[in-house]
């Protein structure tokens, strides 16, 4: 068995990949702030909070546009890589899942093998279809709603008015909040903690290979 | 000098005596309305018959009869304060007037004076002696409308929009005197509002009584709300009525305002900080009052239910302070999903550290 390094995440990819999570990561702190001023102080005024949470949030929406733009006009493999195939949900789903909770704590390796045009497991799949899909673009915006309700106040009143816009961008703030958890700890779950962070980085990854399991 | 501090006394006096009996007479301040011109204390009907007839007096000399009526003014009487009228008016000359505002409102008078704003504006450079409210009588639209007379609306968003974002948001859902008086604190009050405006969220439009009333009908327009008639509106009470499909055209619009306003026009340095209204907490958002237009154009406030504003969903669905109104229970959903995401790296992670000799 032999290594070779794989080029898996290219530039526009890691682009938006890091300005998401730093943008992320700025929006759930400014926005604890401005939900909680009273506990949370952390930028300073709440002026400051604010603004940093709308440059922030136009940021993250900008990012997004990166990522749907490179994916379905560049690379043209947006539904390849983030959609689920029928043996994704058929077996892949549950294989993955035994191995995570399961396999894993035995030392079995992972069933899936990350490729250029299959970056992602069947697991993974499924939960950013769900996070690219329908969170990124309600909290976006929900958030671009909020931050223009005079002229966009007809929107509001059709979505049931402000405190149900609110109700929506906050709770899926707090799912995306709770996605970063997870996603920083399943990041570490490689052959070393840090196997998965050095692609996202520089791009390559180093990945096994078993015959001509992998040719490229 | 001695014979004028005497006759300035026994005018106090009068004035004084007349509005003791004034407030006997009316018992209590729901039944002026209910005060009737010439009632003993001036002879205001005489007056009324030309000054509240548009076809005999100009519009500078109109009196509404109806404003007027209502306002303790009226109950001192037209000459209280037209004292220098004579026998034979109207004899074209106009009518001075020795009587002043400080007269009765002194205090008012040296607490206005010591703001920025006496040089600007004089007592009736915002209020018409025939036309005055309390406090809770006018709307806060109006009494923005007052400010505007004078302090372009253009501008004034403008000026505020270099430090306040979303600045024409913030001045739709806010009395000037809120912020640019000395209010120790400010309450919620909810107006019954136009949706078909074309800016309803920067330049809120109200709906009349007129229009109200035809939706009322027979009934008091306090009753398009308050359907179990108990003159106290409940959280249900606000929820029918928003999803009342007859109510389609109108919406509720919450406006804060000064809790007692006072004349020391001036900005306060805890104003230009955020949290005086954004993190002053949920208690003081428990409070709020629906105010609805009278037939003498006053408001009439009652009471709401506590935490109107901080429901979550359908109170007053388009209001929305951040970080005071926040809802409790959406809070918690929250902490549970954030804590939903822990559940991986903590239990996975602890079963992870358990086997970590198989991996190796």
């Amino acid at each position: 068995m032999s290594s070779i390094m794989v080029y898996l995440q290219p530039i526009p990819v890691r682009i938006w990949h890091w300005l998401n999570a730093l943008g992320i990561v700025t929006l759930c702190v400014s926005g604890a702030q401005i939900r909680f001023p009273e506990y949370v102080t952390l930028f300073g005024s709440y002026r400051s909070a604010i603004m940093l949470h709308n440059t922030a949030g136009i940021v993250v929406a900008l990012s997004f546009s990166i990522w749907f733009f490179y994916y379905k006009f560049v690379a043209d493999s947006l539904a390849d890589i983030y959609i689920p195939k029928g043996s994704d949900l058929t077996t892949g789903l549950f294989r993955q899942v035994i191995f995570y909770f399961f396999a894993y704590f035995f030392g079995a390796p992972n069933p899936h093998h990350a490729t250029p045009e299959s970056k992602f497991n069947p697991l993974q799949k499924s939960a950013y279809l769900a996070i690219m899909f329908v969170l990124m673009p309600f909290v976006s915006l929900t958030g671009i709603l909020l931050m223009n309700m005079g002229p966009m106040r007809e929107i509001v009143m059709l979505v049931g008015g402000l405190k149900i816009l609110v109700a929506i961008h906050f709770l899926l703030a707090c799912s995306l909040c709770a996605f970063i958890f997870t996603h920083v700890y399943l990041a570490t779950l490689g052959s070393t903690p840090l196997a998965y962070f050095k692609p996202m980085w520089s791009g390559w990854e180093k990945v096994e290979h078993h015959g001509t399991e992998h040719s490229h | 000098m001695k014979h004028g501090s005497r006759s300035l006394l026994t005018k106090h006096s009068i004035i004084m005596a007349l509005f003791i009996v004034a407030c006997i007479a009316t018992g209590n301040q729901s039944r002026a309305a209910e005060f009737s011109f010439g009632d003993g204390t001036g002879k205001n009907e005489a007056c009324i018959a030309c000054h509240g007839n548009q076809e005999k007096v100009d519009s500078k000399n109109y009196i509404n009869p109806t404003s007027f009526g209502h306002t303790t003014h009226a109950k001192f009487g037209c000459t209280t304060c037209h004292d220098t009228i004579a026998s034979n008016h109207p004899n074209g000359k106009s009518v001075a007037s020795t009587t002043r505002c400080d007269d009765c409102h002194g205090d008012i008078i040296t607490q206005y004076s010591a703001s920025i704003h006496a040089t600007k504006a004089s007592c009736s450079g915002c209020h018409n002696p025939h036309r005055v409210f309390k406090p809770g009588e006018i709307s806060a639209i109006e009494m923005n409308k007052q400010c505007a007379g004078c302090h372009d609306t253009n501008k004034i968003t403008a000026s505020h929009a270099q430090w306040l974002p979303q600045a024409g948001v913030h001045l739709g859902a806010i009395s000037c005197v809120t912020c640019h008086s000395k209010a120790e604190n400010y309450v919620i009050t909810i107006y019954i509002a136009k949706r078909a405006d074309s800016d309803p969220e920067q330049k809120p439009e109200l709906a009349s009584f007129e229009e109200l009333k035809k939706r009322s009908g027979s009934d008091s327009i306090q009753y398009l709300i308050d359907r179990n008639r108990d003159s106290y509106i409940s959280l249900d009470e606000l929820r029918k009525f928003n999803r009342d499909s007859a109510n389609q055209d109108l919406y509720l619009k919450a406006i804060l305002t000064p809790v007692k306003p006072t004349h020391s026009f001036q900005t306060f340095d805890n104003r230009w900080d955020c949290t005086f209204c954004h993190a002053s907490g949920p208690e003081i958002m428990q409070t709020s009052y629906l105010s609805f237009p009278e037939q003498n154009g006053t408001f009439q406030q009652i009471a709401v239910e506590k935490g109107a504003a901080m429901d979550a969903l359908h109170a007053i669905p388009n209001f929305y302070l951040m970080g005071s109104t926040r809802n409790g229970l959406l809070n918690k959903l929250g902490l549970l999903i954030i804590i939903g995401g822990m559940v991986m790296p903590v239990g996975h992670g602890f079963f992870r550290f358990l086997s970590r000799k198989n991996r190796q």
